[in-house]
């Protein structure tokens, strides 16, 4: 059996991502939900669009249970209308209503890699590299959590600066809620590069193709990251990030005995004033630094699926970034599937960095001469004016690829979407 | 009589190595003399103590003058609390680290040299933020040192590790130098920074003879005499090296995660140099440090061997005599002291026959080993040359391009015009220099076109390990071509296949001139812009390089790359991307 068309709704969620692919078969439809997050609704969206989002899925079920559920990746606009709440009212009770038969994440996510004891200082029992990994992306949680407790904190950080911590801080604090509501949700497959997705049966006709993220064997063999010193990089920062938050509330914790302390929040002489102005600019720039490489690090997590129907493929691959794909770009049979894809989730909301130039150089279905028909088509979920700057060129969607995916590709982009629309649709016969 | 140089105490290596009563080890350290003002702020260095984490500022250090009398010795005998405790501590230790480094550039330049950054009093900051991270920041004009909380709750201050403050210190002395090492080009300059930065922090930290003995007292339990079995390459390696490298615990680690560490481990693996992960530049530095620390071991190795054993003789109790051969602790560690501190002198001196763009590793091997030609013509008794050359080859490193048989920079040999400039001139006016460049652009194979700029003469007084002076004056020159990706290609520059032909591209060239006491010009150790087939091709792998990066538009100011590179050696995946 196979499926006979293909309809994907684009949800409008602002800064995010949530995609629904809905199968149609000979006998009944089957359904795979994408993602369902959101760090910004657009400003005249309702308040509740995450549960109107979840009940339109419901209704598209029509009865039936979903098909799958695909988590790529841990960060809020990616998995937060996952999180349920006590009264099972919800946008993530609402779907877990639905009983998905299977659940897709990277093999990141696996409870059995999470170090059990928690809180700062705590080593992680299994030192294996998966584990390692594990234990680094909540020493990244961590991280942003006292990033964001000292930005409350500070006296002196730019608006925008703060306004950009938040942003970033807030996507990459832990999201418990949802995590827990997508492992109880349905069985749940944890994959990396080269595994089974588990769908073959659930989606006959349907070839799932795993191509990231790799495991830390496979990343070593293009990266040669060591996991070992990257753990304990993002241990210590939290360590120090959380005994900078206690000496915040408590003196007595101080670094120094306070006889030696000359002035505290002011009054500065003059002659310290220059470095002290240079050191707090710096500070931002830090701080924005290690947020913006945690945030990459977890995108690197994302799960990315190639689904392939006859002779059509389809290509979501969550937010990864080169670190993620080096891998799989490495293998020329894998860039041989790729350079025929017919339609392109694009990665991180239009980032610069998540669709490598490596990458975009191999869709064959690009129109590259003028007047040539758009045999690619993409699919963008954004909100501009959240992420990055436009004078550091970062930001997000980037303008130069939203030019390039306008002029070579059939672009269908949230972001022209009124926010009352809740979402558009694209249609594949096969 | 006014003083010239004085002595503060400072921490030896970092508080974790401690002596036999578990004592952090201090040491005095000799530096240049002066008036201090309270900091401590001189006439090169301004300490001020100021936490953004905490918007606090702590009291200055208050040293005094150290120029009618010696600096008081203000924490003899602290106990470690006091040492770890008292900021006022921490900045005199900052502060005696920084201007023992700058002098130890100074005196083996022969001349003054410049920070990287504007101003000539650098700015540092002892206890920045808490975070696991120390830098240099040009646009800053300072370096600042972090402090972090280790997995065993301490608080470890990177102002406190010898390794890192002289690490942070060459960053700022390296980019006064050679301001283009910043530049974006190859995965050697890119690396060269850190791997330099490493190299000298090592040396300077085993020119101290306390830590050399220190270490050896460990592995000989204190004992005045020592067994030569201790003293091969392998027990040495042991004892010194890999024992540093475990008293190099929390900075470190939190700073550049396993770099150094790895350097000196020497990993087997490492025969395997040209293995894919000494590509990239946050690991390439390495192999420097690793050559240039097993080439340390080796000559320190035949420095003992030519110390006099002592004889002693026991009566066994079955009455057999037994002779063991002994050799003297504070000879052997003098040894070592004395062969670190002549390798950092070396290693100094040739940062000025380095080409100053497009440096490659390769260069300053044959820096090095030029470096040392003129210094000792006829090679010593302890063979530096081969032994440099040796462990370089091992860890993949050939001698450079144009360099001579014995991997040597090549003489000027070309029959230059001098007349119509003048010599006093020559040796400080740059305008002079460009003025002798010009008028022999020809037989300096120094292209017409582009820009050209010289940007630094300078005279220098080396004194050689005969005593006698070595005069020289060093002159930089750069040029710079900038032409579209299309224009490049018809200049037979390979370009990338995918870059857009109007793309705008900017390449370098440029070079050092070294003239001889008689203003005669003894090397021009030169990268041209586009003029030979090995021109054309460093150029096309320079800008395929950062074409593959998406590092070919940046425009460096070389502050916010090194924190991001020094993030990449703590582990940071994509740090640097």
């Amino acid at each position: 059996m196979k499926p006979t068309s293909l309809t994907i709704r684009s949800y409008q969620v602002g800064f995010g991502d949530a995609f629904l692919l809905s199968f149609a078969y000979p006998d009944v439809p089957r359904h795979v939900l994408v993602d369902f997050g959101s760090t910004a609704l657009p400003p005249d969206a309702p308040a509740n669009r995450m549960v109107e989002v979840a009940n339109d899925v419901v209704k598209v079920c029509n009865g039936e249970r979903l098909t799958a559920v695909v988590a790529t990746h841990r960060h809020k606009d990616h998995i937060s209308g996952f999180a349920t709440n006590k009264d099972q009212n919800a946008s993530g009770n609402i779907i877990a209503g639905l009983k998905p038969r299977l659940v897709l994440q990277p093999w990141t996510e696996d409870p059995n890699l999470d170090p059990k004891a928690t809180g700062p200082g705590a080593i992680p029992v299994d030192d294996s590299k998966r584990a390692l990994r594990v234990a680094s992306l909540k020493g990244m949680h961590e991280v942003a959590g006292a990033m964001l407790r000292e930005v409350e904190n500070s006296k002196f950080l730019s608006d925008s600066v703060k306004a950009q911590l938040n942003f970033l801080g807030d996507d990459n604090i832990s999201n418990r809620p949802a995590v827990e509501n997508l492992m109880a949700m349905g069985p749940n497959n944890y994959l990396n590069f080269g595994e089974k997705s588990g769908l073959e049966d659930l989606l006959p006709g349907v070839e799932t193709i795993v191509l990231g993220p790799p495991n830390v064997d496979q990343s070593e063999t293009v990266l040669k990251q060591r996991s070992k010193d990257e753990n304990e990089f993002w241990h210590l920062r939290a360590l120090t990030a959380q005994a900078a938050v206690e000496r915040g509330s408590d003196p007595a914790s101080s670094l120094f005995d306070q006889s030696y302390v000359e002035s505290s929040g002011g009054g500065y002489p003059e002659d310290a004033r220059w470095l002290i102005y240079r050191a707090r600019k710096m500070q931002e720039s830090q701080m924005l630094g290690i947020v913006r490489a945690l945030d990459k690090s977890m995108n690197n997590t994302s799960l990315i699926l190639l689904f392939r129907i006859g002779d059509k493929s389809l290509l979501f691959p969550g937010d990864a970034q080169i670190e993620n794909w080096a891998y799989a770009l490495s293998r020329p049979d894998v860039r041989d599937m790729l350079a025929k894809v017919d339609v392109y989730k694009v990665g991180h909301h239009g980032s610069l960095n998540a669709t490598p130039k490596s990458l975009w150089n191999l869709f064959e279905k690009r129109a590259t001469e003028k007047g040539a028909p758009k045999l690619l088509a993409s699919l963008m979920s954004t909100m501009m004016g959240k992420h990055g700057s436009v004078e550091s060129k970062t930001e997000v969607p980037r303008a130069t690829l939203t030019e390039a995916l306008r002029e070579e590709t059939d672009l269908l982009s949230t972001h022209d979407v009124p926010a009352s629309t809740l979402y558009v649709e694209k249609v594949i016969q096969f | 009589m006014q003083r010239t140089t004085g002595q503060l105490r400072i921490i030896a290596q970092d508080p974790g190595l401690r002596d036999s009563t578990g004592n952090i080890l201090t040491t005095i350290v000799d530096l240049p003399a002066e008036q201090l003002r309270p900091g401590p702020t001189g006439y090169r260095v301004k300490i001020i103590d100021y936490d953004v984490s905490t918007d606090t500022l702590y009291k200055e250090a208050d040293i005094g003058s150290g120029v009618n009398q010696s600096y008081p010795d203000l924490y003899k005998g602290a106990s470690n609390d006091t040492l770890l405790g008292d900021p006022r501590f921490h900045a005199q230790n900052v502060y005696a680290i920084i201007m023992r480094t700058l002098a130890r550039f100074e005196q083996a330049l022969g001349r003054r040299v410049k920070w990287g950054c504007d101003g000539h009093q650098l700015h540092v900051a002892p206890h920045a933020f808490a975070q696991a991270n120390a830098f240099y920041s040009r646009q800053d004009r300072g370096l600042f040192f972090g402090y972090f909380t280790s997995p065993t709750g301490k608080t470890i201050f990177t102002c406190l590790s010898h390794d890192v403050v002289a690490h942070e210190t060459t960053h700022a002395i390296l980019d006064g130098l050679r301001g283009r090492f910043m530049e974006p080009s190859s995965p050697d300059q890119a690396a060269f920074h850190e791997g330099f930065a490493d190299v000298v922090a090592m040396l300077s930290i085993f020119s101290l003879r306390d830590v050399v003995e220190g270490l050896l007292d460990i592995a000989t339990a204190g004992e005045d005499l020592v067994d030569p079995s201790l003293l091969t390459t392998e027990a040495l390696k042991e004892s010194t090296l890999l024992g540093l490298a475990e008293e190099m615990g929390g900075a470190l680690e939190g700073v550049r995660g396993q770099a150094l560490r790895r350097s000196i481990k020497l990993d087997p693996k490492w025969e395997n140099a040209d293995a894919p992960e000494f590509e990239e530049e946050h690991r390439r530095g390495e192999l420097i440090v690793a050559a240039m620390l097993n080439a340390f071991l080796d000559i320190w190795v035949k420095r003992i061997d030519k110390i006099g054993t002592i004889e002693i003789k026991t009566i066994g109790p079955d009455g057999v005599e037994h002779v063991e051969r002994k050799k003297d602790r504070d000879l052997v560690a003098e040894a070592g002291a004395k062969v670190a501190a002549h390798l950092l002198t070396m290693a100094i001196r040739a940062i000025d026959y380095c080409p100053p763009v497009d440096l490659s590793f390769s260069d300053f091997l044959s820096a090095l080993l030029t470096v040392d030609r003129e210094v000792t013509p006829d090679d010593d008794r302890y063979g530096y040359r081969d032994v440099l050359l040796y462990w370089f080859r091992k860890f993949r490193i050939p001698k450079a391009h144009g360099s001579g048989r014995d991997g040597t920079w090549k003489r000027c040999e070309a029959e230059l015009t001098y007349a119509r400039t003048h010599f006093e001139s020559l040796l400080r006016d740059e305008g002079e220099v460009f003025r002798f460049l010009w008028e022999n652009r020809e037989k300096l194979s120094i292209d017409e076109r582009g820009y050209m700029e010289v940007q630094s003469v300078q005279p220098c007084t080396r004194i050689g390990p005969d005593g006698f002076a070595l005069r020289e004056t060093v002159g930089e020159y750069i040029q710079i071509l900038t032409l579209t990706a299309e224009e490049f290609a018809k200049i037979g520059i390979g370009m990338p296949s995918d870059i857009e032909p109007d793309k705008v591209i900017r390449i370098y060239g440029g070079g050092a001139l070294i003239f001889d006491e008689y203003g005669q010009l003894k090397y021009q150790i030169a990268r041209h812009l586009a003029r030979s087939p090995h021109d054309l091709e460093r150029q096309s792998r320079r800008i395929q390089y950062l074409w593959d990066n998406g590092r070919l538009d940046d425009i460096e100011d070389g502050t916010s790359r090194l924190a991001a590179l020094h993030l990449a050696r703590a582990g940071v995946q994509g740090a640097l991307s």
